[in-house]
């Protein structure tokens, strides 16, 4: 019964196990379900594990029992294309009219919704993929509109880069909030951030050492005397800087977002900070990297025993590294070039590290990654590059 | 399943709507687990509460901590008092039985107990994941080990287990795998207006229906690190109520008071003093 829809439900992503199936069986023996109604709420309370979900186990359930429209994922990414676009169109209207080929006066007269309606049509004018072209839009392309392009200084229409190098990101401000929707997956990271604790006894001595007492009591000929020791607790502190800028980072999101919510289950003390691309003045403690600046210098305050683990893909334009005027956004200009900050950084928290998303073997074809690398000892981001990097954190001296 | 499954629905202070009931009935059915997740203040502990009262059935409440290990909610080992009457040797206690010095922990009471229980595990998310997996194990097998005694105790009565999550933390694939899962949305005002209707059935109704709208709009606020919840909302209600001086009708006009009982971090209650005297918000 219901096997159709429950493989619905996993095709759409909704993670439901074959346990949780069988006891929406048993619930269904029970007699307590009688009316689709019951039924929606017992599959959804046994086989739903989390309130992230529950809008997607609605649409199949509307789908599968009501015969509802599934999700259209090709749909919206025309839709989210085109909102980029008309983004990028109220910022520069010359680069879009130019890129398109339109009359910038032509476009001007158009409203927000005709401009969608504009951009869509364009988008379906190309009669599927084209990747690689160089006419209209598309991925890959030599054309300036699309994204994945080579052709430096055009812009980019979403998407996750390749070439890396694109000058100054078109579409700014478009966040990923790890912290929220990480995915609960490869509880093995988890494992791997446990060994990097640091007990120490702290607090008031309110634990009963039995040994010492014991010994301590015979000493005494028999005459009590309790011991009380104080408890063990991880007193280790953490900072977590995130490359969370551009796109060159999404290819990397489900297992950043992963790192990030073990190292909040594990540690009591981690303070998360976000950059781009790379470290220049400031980091930034909301996602966002707008409200809430943090100046690098203030670290010279912080406990130099803190561990400071850097996450980024360590990729970017050389002189974003090097120049002392690298930044790509105008107002970071205080004539320090970044590589000499992230110095001052590994200076700051001699117990430090960087780890990279980006697979080893790749990392000698991109320049600025042994550049850093030269500053903070580089791993890996899997499990293995993980170990090594914990063992490093904790090793004496 | 025994046909004389008792059925909740609903006690005399809680409002419940139909899904939360049938979601009850189902887990307690099932003899599963139920993890209630929710914004704080939607009323997760109060549900167990609930349940206790309409089913009288006791309550036993387990606080997680995050210091807390399995075993100090299984049983303790009083080491100390048994030290101490071998030295002394003036109680009843056989100091040779270490039985008489093991204690129930608030699982151990739920499973010893004469009666079915209702166990409520209140936030479960601030201990650590082995905690919670364990913790499972033992309420799936509903039985645990005294090692000290090396003896067995299982559970008399299957208690109804009430588990609840803020959400710090996500649980982990098998804990979830184990428990029946239901997210309480914040209520909407139609249902708040009941909830107040409970707590307080003498009330004017103008101060009810200012003081529901005013605190909806209080909610959208942005920007606030702590958003007032249901529990707020009734001691705001209960501090109005206990002025004399308050006129609803003043509340109407724009005028706040007790605003710290909403919100309770100063960040907060700067800002949204601010936005209510700055854009005149009502």
């Amino acid at each position: 019964m219901f096997i159709d829809f429950f493989y619905k439900l996993k095709d759409q992503g909704v993670p439901v196990s074959p346990t949780a199936f069988l006891t929406l069986h048993r619930a269904l023996k029970t007699g307590l379900v009688s009316s689709l109604d019951d039924f929606y709420t017992a599959a959804r309370t046994i086989l739903v594990k989390s309130e992230r979900y529950f809008d997607l186990f609605d649409q199949v359930f509307a789908h599968h029992f009501e015969g509802a429209e599934l999700p259209d994922a090709e749909g919206f990414e025309v839709d989210e294309i085109a909102r980029l676009m008309l983004e990028q169109w109220l910022r520069d209207p010359k680069t879009v009219a130019d890129a398109l080929g339109m009359d910038e006066k032509e476009l001007s007269r158009l409203t927000p919704d005709e401009l969608i309606e504009y951009f869509k049509q364009r988008l379906a004018e190309q009669k599927g993929r084209h990747d690689g072209g160089n006419r209209w839009i598309g991925t890959g392309g030599t054309s300036p509109v699309g994204h994945s392009g080579y052709h430096p200084g055009g812009m980019r229409v979403g998407g996750v880069s390749r070439g890396k190098s694109a000058v100054k990101v078109a579409l700014e401000r478009r966040y990923k909030d790890y912290s929220r929707s990480g995915p609960l997956t490869e509880a093995m990271i988890g494992e791997a951030l446990k060994r990097l604790r640091h007990l120490v006894p702290t607090g008031p001595k309110d634990q009963v050492d039995v040994d010492a007492t014991i010994y301590q009591t015979m000493k005494n000929a028999g005459e009590i005397e309790i011991v009380f020791s104080r408890s063990l607790k991880d007193r280790l502190k953490v900072i977590l800087m995130i490359d969370n800028g551009g796109w060159s980072m999404d290819p990397y999101i489900p297992v950043v977002q992963t790192l990030f919510d073990y190292a909040r289950a594990q540690f009591k003390e981690v303070k998360t900070f976000f950059f781009h691309n790379t470290v220049y003045d400031v980091v930034w403690k909301d996602p966002a990297r707008y409200r809430e600046p943090h100046g690098v210098a203030e670290f010279s305050r912080y406990d130099p025993e803190t561990r400071l683990i850097m996450v980024g893909d360590a990729s970017m334009a050389p002189y974003e590294l090097m120049a002392t005027d690298g930044s790509i956004y105008i107002n970071e200009r205080s004539g320090k070039p970044s590589i000499a900050q992230l110095k001052t950084l590994a200076e700051t928290f001699p117990r430090s590290c960087w780890l990279n998303p980006v697979s080893e073997r790749m990392w000698g074809y991109t320049q600025t990654i042994g550049a850093i690398a030269r500053i903070f000892p580089m791993f890996e981001l899997s499990l293995d590059g993980l170990e090594k990097a914990v063992t490093h954190l904790m090793a004496k001296n | 399943m025994s046909p004389a499954q008792p059925n909740f629905s609903g006690a005399a202070r809680y409002v419940l709507d139909d899904e939360l009931a049938r979601i009850v009935n189902i887990s307690m059915a099932l003899e599963m687990p139920l993890l209630l997740k929710g914004e704080p203040g939607t009323g997760k502990t109060m549900l167990a509460h609930a349940i206790a009262e309409a089913l009288k059935m006791p309550l036993i409440v387990l606080n997680v901590k995050s210091s807390m290990k399995l075993v100090d909610a299984l049983y303790q080992y009083d080491t100390l008092t048994r030290l101490n009457d071998s030295r002394f040797g003036d109680s009843s206690r056989d100091v040779s039985n270490i039985e008489d010095y093991i204690r129930m922990g608030k699982i151990g009471q739920a499973f010893v107990a004469d009666q079915r229980t209702v166990l409520l595990i209140d936030e479960i998310d601030k201990a650590d994941t082995d905690f919670q997996d364990d913790m499972l194990d033992v309420l799936d097998q509903m039985e645990f080990d005294i090692i000290e005694i090396d003896k067995t105790v299982r559970a008399r009565h299957r208690p109804v287990i009430v588990i609840t999550s803020n959400a710090k933390k996500d649980l982990s694939d098998p804990f979830l795998g184990r428990c029946n899962f239901h997210h309480i949305a914040f209520p909407d005002p139609k249902m708040m207006r009941k909830i107040i209707g409970v707590h307080f059935p003498d009330l004017d109704r103008q101060l009810i229906d200012v003081a529901i709208e005013a605190f909806y709009r209080l909610r959208e606020i942005d920007g606030v690190e702590k958003k007032p919840a249901t529990r707020e909302l009734i001691n705001w209600i209960r501090a109005l109520n206990a002025d004399p001086d308050f006129n609803p009708k003043d509340m109407a006009k724009g005028e706040l008071p007790y605003l710290g009982v909403l919100f309770k971090k100063s960040g907060d209650s700067a800002r949204v003093a601010n936005v209510v005297s700055r854009r005149r918000l009502f």
